[in-house]
């Protein structure tokens, strides 16, 4: 063998493999720059701009801190249960059920307390449990027996769907004992509202998991890529699983939290949680990483949704253009989200 | 010689091979891609293995590296038999594999990389209560780099897939080392290199070599093969066809053994595949 023929092969193949190029690039570099820091930064832009415009369309009302308060409060049962959805994301797996899981935790933890008078401190823990519960059996159904997650989540959210009319019958519950279980959401400690010392609480502990934890590290390294987790050792069944019972104990607290807000248990309150939570997370992988979902984008995605419908809301929109702007808001997230992981690593 | 060895050389009996592979065999359904191999790697073997696509020579990889399980015959350890499936086993065993795409994170920096599921923790117990102690991570594989005398610019905060390919070999190869204590499984580990990144991870395989670890490498560059190995074991068809001390033989007779122009050498000691079974 010539020593040139070697050489050529080993620059073919490095090329190939997608080493650093040296020379020409398909794209300009200009431009694949410009993708790359939109899909960086585009959220955060997006969400100062929007700030801006309130601000000097509403400068009386928008930036005022009781209206931030507001801001926060509104989004933090949809910041939990979005947070939640972004640890089995992270691990490359999605899971539609948990707008379902919201519904049915609410109307549960309700049902507990009014019809079966159970306490406050035995109802809540038995929802969050089966929230958890029904996530497990969403990681073993993904993990051990291989289901697709898009079909099997979807599954098992209907299954919940069918739980919830069989519990309820279809008929919203009202909250006739236990009064005190609407201060768990409304009550406020130094005139900060619970919902919003959950929403940290939570999202704290979740940002602590996946980022400090080996358990992090793991789910982490599955969803970049699960044959080299395999490789190293890792147990990739037990990490899905646990990320999807991370999803459902979100879900479900995110279910109960809602029904204190409301003093009932609604049917299907909760459901509009699964594309809210998405939109936050596809928004939050444009914030900051490229194209990776984490918990810090998350959370400004929903920022930027609160923001958002707060600022229509104030300016007088009608009810139809907040739709339009969180359907756009959604397709322009995940088109940001793919922009990034194609261009991220170039 | 050592004087460890030569000691030992007055009363015990020598030291078994490192691995030892005797009459194995693997199928996949009708499919038989490997026959009746047997192979002794010893301590401190460079072995090149080499043969055309589909000899064999992955499979027997993912043998060692426990992807596989043999369907027929054993493999000793250190003289005993053992199962080192599944990889993780292996790797308890001793046994690292850098397998082509590298197996590396890409999102990870090169130090999380090298404790990618054997994270230094606080904490027993499930992995969820497992609090990782980064900083000990990070200097630990920044020392195990450096004993290598491997250097990448900002080791400790570039994530391994803003690296070039050759860095990126070197981490696989260094992480391989860092766990490795008795075998190391290379395959193809200059395939997708330049020249200049080849020479790099030889030179690494050479030091490697030098330190004492055993390492069996799968190639399709025989100059790279000459440059590091002094064993050449070719496979054709499923069957070892020659071992070989690299020193007693050329690269136009081993080529010869892969293309089939050749029949069978064995001049490394090992008994050649039993044909009567």
């Amino acid at each position: 063998m010539r020593r040139s023929e070697v050489a050529g092969a080993g620059a073919l193949a490095g090329r190939a493999a997608g080493a650093p190029p040296t020379g020409r690039l398909r794209r300009s570099e200009a431009t694949s720059r410009a993708l790359r820091f939109v899909s960086t930064y585009g959220t955060i832009l997006a969400l100062v701009a929007m700030v801006i415009v309130f601000t000097i369309l509403q400068p009386d009302t928008f930036a005022t801190v009781d209206n931030v308060r507001n801001i926060l409060n509104d989004m933090a049962i949809g910041a939990i249960v979005a947070a939640g959805l972004t640890i089995p994301l992270v691990g490359g797996d999605f899971d539609l059920s948990i707008g379902y899981v919201a519904s049915f935790s609410g109307l549960l933890v309700v049902g507990l307390l009014s019809n079966s008078q159970w306490p406050i401190v035995l109802a809540v823990p038995v929802v969050m449990a089966l929230g958890t519960l029904i996530g497990l059996v969403n990681g073993l159904i993904v993990s051990k027996i291989g289901v697709n997650a898009f079909i099997a989540t979807l599954g098992t959210g209907t299954v919940v769907v069918g739980l919830n009319y069989a519990y309820s019958g279809g008929i919203p519950l009202q909250l006739t004992h236990a009064m005190s279980f609407t201060d768990v959401a409304l009550g406020r400690v130094w005139g900060i509202p619970h919902l919003v010392l959950a929403m940290a609480l939570v999202l704290g502990l979740l940002w602590l998991m996946l980022n400090r934890t080996v358990q992090g590290q793991h789910i982490k390294a599955i969803g970049v890529s699960a044959e080299s987790a395999r490789r190293a050792g890792i147990g990739v069944d037990r990490s899905r699983i646990v990320a999807f019972a991370i999803a459902g104990f979100c879900a479900a607290t995110g279910g109960i939290l809602m029904a204190s807000n409301l003093g009932s248990g609604q049917v299907a309150a909760g459901d509009g949680f699964m594309l809210t939570s998405f939109a936050a997370a596809f928004l939050g992988s444009a914030a900051l990483r490229e194209g990776q979902f984490h918990i810090v984008g998350t959370f400004i995605g929903i920022l930027t949704v609160a923001v958002g419908n707060n600022g229509l809301a104030m300016i007088g929109a009608p009810i139809f253009v907040q739709y339009l702007f969180s359907g756009t808001l959604l397709v322009v997230a995940v088109a940001l989200s793919g922009l990034g992981r194609r261009y991220a690593r170039r | 010689m050592p004087v460890g060895n030569a000691k030992r050389l007055v009363g015990a009996p020598p030291e078994p091979p490192l691995i030892v592979l005797r009459n194995v065999g693997k199928a996949f359904g009708a499919i038989e891609a490997l026959r009746n191999v047997s192979l002794d790697l010893r301590r401190g073997d460079v072995l090149g293995l080499v043969g055309d696509n589909g000899a064999g020579k992955s499979t027997l990889v993912k043998m060692l590296a426990g992807a596989h399980d043999p369907t027929s015959g054993e493999i000793l350890l250190d003289g005993v038999p053992h199962l080192l499936s599944p990889p993780a086993q292996a790797l308890r065993l001793g046994i690292e594999t850098v397998y082509q795409d590298l197996s590396l994170v890409g999102s990870f920096t090169a130090a999380e990389n090298f404790f990618l599921g054997r994270e230094i923790a606080w904490g027993k117990g499930p992995a969820l209560f497992r609090w990782m102690r980064r900083r000990a991570m990070m200097d630990a594989a920044v020392k195990g780099l450096e004993d290598l005398h491997i250097e990448i610019p900002r080791i400790r905060t570039q994530p391994v897939d803003r690296m070039s390919g050759g860095q990126r070999q070197l981490a696989a190869i260094a992480r391989g080392a860092f766990w490795g204590s008795k075998l190391l499984l290379l395959d193809e580990p200059t395939a997708a290199l330049g020249v200049r990144e080849s020479r790099e991870v030889l030179d690494l395989i050479t030091r490697l070599s030098a330190r004492g670890l055993t390492i069996l490498m799968v190639t399709h560059n025989l100059e790279h093969l000459w440059s590091v190995c002094n064993r050449v074991v070719v496979m054709r068809r499923g069957t070892k066809v020659a071992d070989m001390e690299s020193r007693d033989t050329t690269m136009e007779e081993v080529v010869a053994f892969i293309t089939g122009a050749k029949g069978e050498r064995d001049l490394a000691g090992a008994p050649l595949a039993n044909h009567g079974a």
